[in-house]
Order: C-alpha cells, then structure tokens, then sequence
C-alpha cells in the first residue's frame, strides 16, 4: 500500500464542496421566505464524507478510475439535496431511540456505502473468491430470496424486506450482485466454448445447449422467485442484464433474440396470471382511466413533469412542499426523478442522467481495459446493471414504460440501494485498479 | 420591496444551482475527451497484440517471473530454443504444448509432452479454447493468458 495522487478526481469533486450546501440555502429561502440559508450540517457532513472518501482511496493507494466516484457523488449531490427539502418526518427511522429525518438517515447511509466503497476497492485483490466459489454464490442468492419470499416484510404488495431488529434491508440489491458475479464467472469459463461451437438447423444458429444450461437454470430459478415475490422491475433489471452479459460474451445475436423472444412470452404469462403485473401495464396504457386510484402517482408524476417544462419551477418551488404532504406517496423512492424535473426542469433532468451516463461510460471503459475475461465480464454486468436501473426507473417515470418499484441509483431514499451502487463502484475502481497496475508493470500505459 | 428582492435573489440562486451543475457536466465532457484523446487510450486501440502471456511463477527464471510476453497467433512452447516462447525447466519437454489463436479463441494443444499440459490445475488430452485470465501450468512454470 503506497499513497497516491488522484489530483483528476480532487477537482471534480470541488464544485460540491459549494452546489451541495447552496443548493440546501437555496430550498431553505424557498420554503421560509426569509433570507436564510437554514441548518447546514448535513450538506456539510455529505461535502465531508465525500472528500474523505477521496482521501481515503489516496491513502491506501487506489489507481483506479478518477471519474467514478466524483460521476457518483455528483448525483448523490442532487439526491441529497432533493431529500432535504422534502418533509423529514416522512420516511424516518427511530435508532436506539433518536428519532432520524429522512435526510439524515441517508446521509448514515451514505457514510455507509462510501466506507463500503473504499473497503471493496482495497480488499478486492484476488478475484479467486469470487470466480472459483460461483454456484455457492450463486446458491446463497438463491437462499437469500427464498428466505425473503418466507419470513420478509410484506410493503406495497412485495415481499422485499427482512428485518433484523430494527434494521430493515433489501436482499435483491444484494441478489443483483452476486447474480452478476455468478454470470461473469460462469461466461469468463465458458466463454469460448459458447462463442465457438454451436450446431445449426437450417439458417438458424442454435446455442450449445449443454454449456447454456446451468446458468440458465440458474437465472431462470432467481427470476421464478422475483415474479412470485412480485418484485416486477428487479426481474426486468435482471433479464436486460443477464441478456447484455450474454451478448458481450458471445457477441451472438441470436442470443438476444431467443431472450427477448422469451420475455415477451413471459410478459404476456405474467399478465394473464398475476393481477398486480395487470394493473401496473393497464395503468401504463392509460393511466388516466382512474387517476384518483390505481393511476394516481403515474397521473401526479405527469402533471409534476409537465410543471417543470424547460427549466423547472425553481429549486425548492416545486408542489411537494404544499402543507407538508406529498402528492405522490412514493415520491422520495420510485418518483424522485420526477420530482427533480418539477424543480430543476427538463435541463436538470438532462444533467442528471448525463451524469449516470458518465458513469457508465467510465465502467465500459474499465471493462475495456480488464485483462481477463472474468474482470471484463464483471465490470459489464455491474455497469449494466447501474446503468439498466436507472434508465428503467426514469422511463417508468415519463410513463414511457410500465413503472416498477426500483430506485433511482444514488438518488433514491433507501439505504440498500445506496449501499449496493457503492459496493458496485467499489468493485469497478479495484478493476480498474488492478489494470492500471498490470499496465505500469508492462511499461505501456500511466 | 423586500419580497420582490428576495424573489430575485431565489430565482438567481436557483439559477446558480443549475449553472453549478452543468459547469460539472462540463468538467467530466472535458476530461473524458482529453481521455480519450490520450495516449493510453490510442495506444490501446492500435495495439495489434491478441494476447499476453503473464509468467505467475517460473522456478529457473526462463522466462522471468512477473515478465509478460507479447503473443503472436502461432506460438510453441517448449525447452527447444527455437521455441517461440522458450522455457528452461527440467519438467518441461523440447516440444511440449502450442498455443494458437484461431477465429475467436485461443487454443492450446498438448504436443505429447511428458509431464503434460495444464489448464487451470487440469491436464488437458485435446485442443482445449482458452478464455483470458486461464493459467497455464507447463513444468513448473505458471502462466496467465491476458489481454
């Protein structure tokens, strides 16, 4: 372990040093109509871990990618600033007694991820853990959901939470890595094999079956238990990434047909059997056909993005702070990109999702980089899954898809989200970490 | 009055706000386009080699351990000196094991070595493809297929 500099990273993370707590200023003058900026010390305390972060990566000497992190903090910023504004007493948490804001227990969360972050990054040297134990993976994420689906917590119609104590967590955030570990390995072993042999009937191209099999076995069990658990975006996530893996691996086209073909199949079975898929998809067509019940949000999430327009109804003047109730009962979860838009607009709802591509073209390029196959397959799927997430959850917002109850990476309240797209950054930056070490050695390269 | 320049000034904070935010989109277009303008990067792309082969652990230090040697599509490995990856190991045979790339793959192929060939701990009997990040064990010598 040697310190390094990581003087690119330093400097994009300044400008938050000033956006974050501004951004607090500018929804507390909002809100009050006085000129005062308000309490300052979580916009302070998110600037604070963030740098530390930073500080922390140099110190234990990480030569990774100096973009992820700032790409990260960035929307995290936006985030923060979001939830602040909204009512603190609205998503809570009581802890040994204190009673928590929303913002707050992020901001923990935060600090959470971020040390999680550095944790992976550092301990992540030998990928040997994770490659050669992939069906015991594999096996506990399975356990894991099925243990959800028996003793989890029911909300909204899902069973996604296990409580232990007073500690709830989402064991599908979780599920979505180590599913991408378990693909990664399985694909970086058999990747050739797939790639190469396959027999054809007539013009089409049939996959060896045999090879194909255990990892679709596998995958198919996980999505079982995700739709019985009806947990519709997850598996949606899940599949777009499984079928992106794939693709990479083989570069097969047929591959991506024969999965798609698949999930129209499966969406049309889903449809008919379960009531929940049923109204989502029926609210999708046409939401307005009960906008005081099951079209609700969808409706309240329209009419938020239409106020908005082109550059917003200003930071802190959106509708969500009207006598304190939100219109939209999800809205710091599965609609907060919706709430973005009323008050940043079209030009900040741009901004963040160019940040998110950011990131994800900084995760491609450390895939592109990786020297074996298993780093490149695991820094795709992580990437994927980041990336698949929040373009998911945004078009479920704009009603461009059906929408499903998935966060918004980094933005979204919800500590196991968060969480999670730390530890999927921490994984990219020991990736790219090892490479960069590997090129030095060589002598090409930084 | 006082409330028209409070509005004033929210409205020109707000603004703040969002030029703040682009001027941070503007510092990430800049440096991923002096990323991708950069050496590394158009090193990368021009780089012909279809493979390395990293030496993990090699006892007589031919090839040197912690070395990585550039591969081309056809190579023998082998205690002969013509070998194009020349191995000195008493457990090694003169001709012992090829390593082509064909199509895709790599593959490598057991030239009836007497100590056999190795792919991840396991001796191989036929042409067996490689994916990166295989170890090759050949006499006593580990080594890694990279990109």
């Amino acid at each position: 372990m040697q310190a390094v500099s990581r003087p690119v990273e330093l400097r994009m993370l300044l400008p938050l040093v000033v956006l974050v707590p501004l951004g607090f200023a500018v929804t507390n003058i909002a809100r009050t109509d006085v000129l005062d900026p308000g309490p300052m010390g979580l916009a302070i305390g998110y600037v604070a871990l963030v740098i530390g972060a930073h500080l922390a990566l140099r110190l234990v000497g990480n030569r990774g990618d100096q973009l992820l992190l700032p790409a990260a903090a960035a929307i995290g910023a936006v985030g923060i600033v979001m939830l602040n504004r909204l009512p603190q007493s609205l998503f809570g948490t009581d802890v040994f007694g204190v009673e928590l804001g929303m913002a707050t227990t992020q901001l923990l969360w935060f600090a959470v991820g971020l040390t999680a972050m550095v944790a992976v990054a550092t301990l992540y040297r030998d990928d040997g853990i994770l490659r050669h134990y992939k069906y015991s993976w594999a096996l506990a994420g399975a356990l894991l959901l099925v243990i959800t689906f028996l003793f989890g917590r029911e909300v909204n119609g899902a069973r996604l939470w296990i409580y232990i104590g007073p500690v709830g967590f989402q064991p599908g955030e979780a599920i979505k890595i180590v599913l991408v570990v378990f693909i990664a390995a399985y694909l970086a072993e058999k990747r050739a094999l797939l790639s190469e042999a396959s027999a054809r009937i007539g013009p089409i191209r049939i996959p060896p079956l045999p090879y194909l099999l255990p990892m679709v076995a596998i995958f198919v069990i996980v999505m079982l238990i995700v739709v019985v658990s009806r947990d519709l975006g997850t598996a949606l996530l899940f599949l777009g990434i499984f079928l992106t893996m794939l693709f990479v691996a083989t570069g097969r086209r047929s591959y991506v047909l024969l999965g798609l073909l698949l999930f129209v199949v499966g969406s049309f079975v889903a449809y008919n059997l379960f009531g929940h898929v049923r109204v989502r998809v029926d609210n999708w067509i046409d939401p307005f056909a009960d906008p005081s019940g099951t079209g609700y949000q969808t409706v309240q999430a329209l009419y938020a993005f239409g106020r908005g327009g082109l550059f917003g109804e200003g930071l802190g003047q959106g509708l969500p702070s009207i006598s304190g109730r939100l219109p939209i009962p999800a809205l710091p979860t599965d609609f907060i990109f919706a709430a973005v838009a009323e008050e940043l607009g079209l030009i900040g709802a741009f901004a963040l999702l160019a940040l998110a591509m950011v990131l994800v073209f900084r995760g491609l390029r450390t895939a592109m980089l990786a020297r074996d196959d298993f780093s490149a397959m695991l820094a795709v799927g992580l990437t994927v899954s980041l990336g698949l997430q929040t373009l998911i959850i945004a078009a479920g917002n704009v009603k461009l898809v059906p929408l499903t109850g998935i966060t918004f990476p980094f933005v979204s309240y919800g500590g196991s989200s968060l969480l999670a797209s730390f530890v999927v950054v921490g994984l990219l930056l020991a990736i790219s970490h090892r490479s960069a070490v590997d090129a030095a050695v060589e002598g090409r390269g930084p | 009055m006082t409330g028209e320049v409070l509005r004033l000034l929210l409205l020109a904070l707000q603004l703040g706000f969002l030029a703040l935010l682009y001027v941070i989109l503007f510092g990430f277009a800049r440096s991923l386009l002096r990323d991708l303008r950069s050496a590394e990067v158009t090193q990368m792309a021009s780089q012909s080699g279809i493979g390395r082969l990293a030496v993990l652990e090699s006892p007589d230090d031919e090839p040197p351990a912690g070395s990585s040697i550039a591969l081309g599509p056809i190579n023998s490995i082998g205690r002969n000196v013509n070998s194009t990856i020349f191995v000195e190991d008493d457990f090694v045979s003169g001709s012992h094991a090829m390593l082509t790339f064909r199509g895709r793959s790599w593959f490598i192929e057991d030239q009836g070595s007497t100590n056999g060939t190795y792919v991840n701990g396991h001796r191989i009997d036929r042409p067996v493809a490689l994916s990166f990040g295989d170890e090759l064990t050949i006499g006593r010598v580990r080594m890694r297929l990279e990109r």
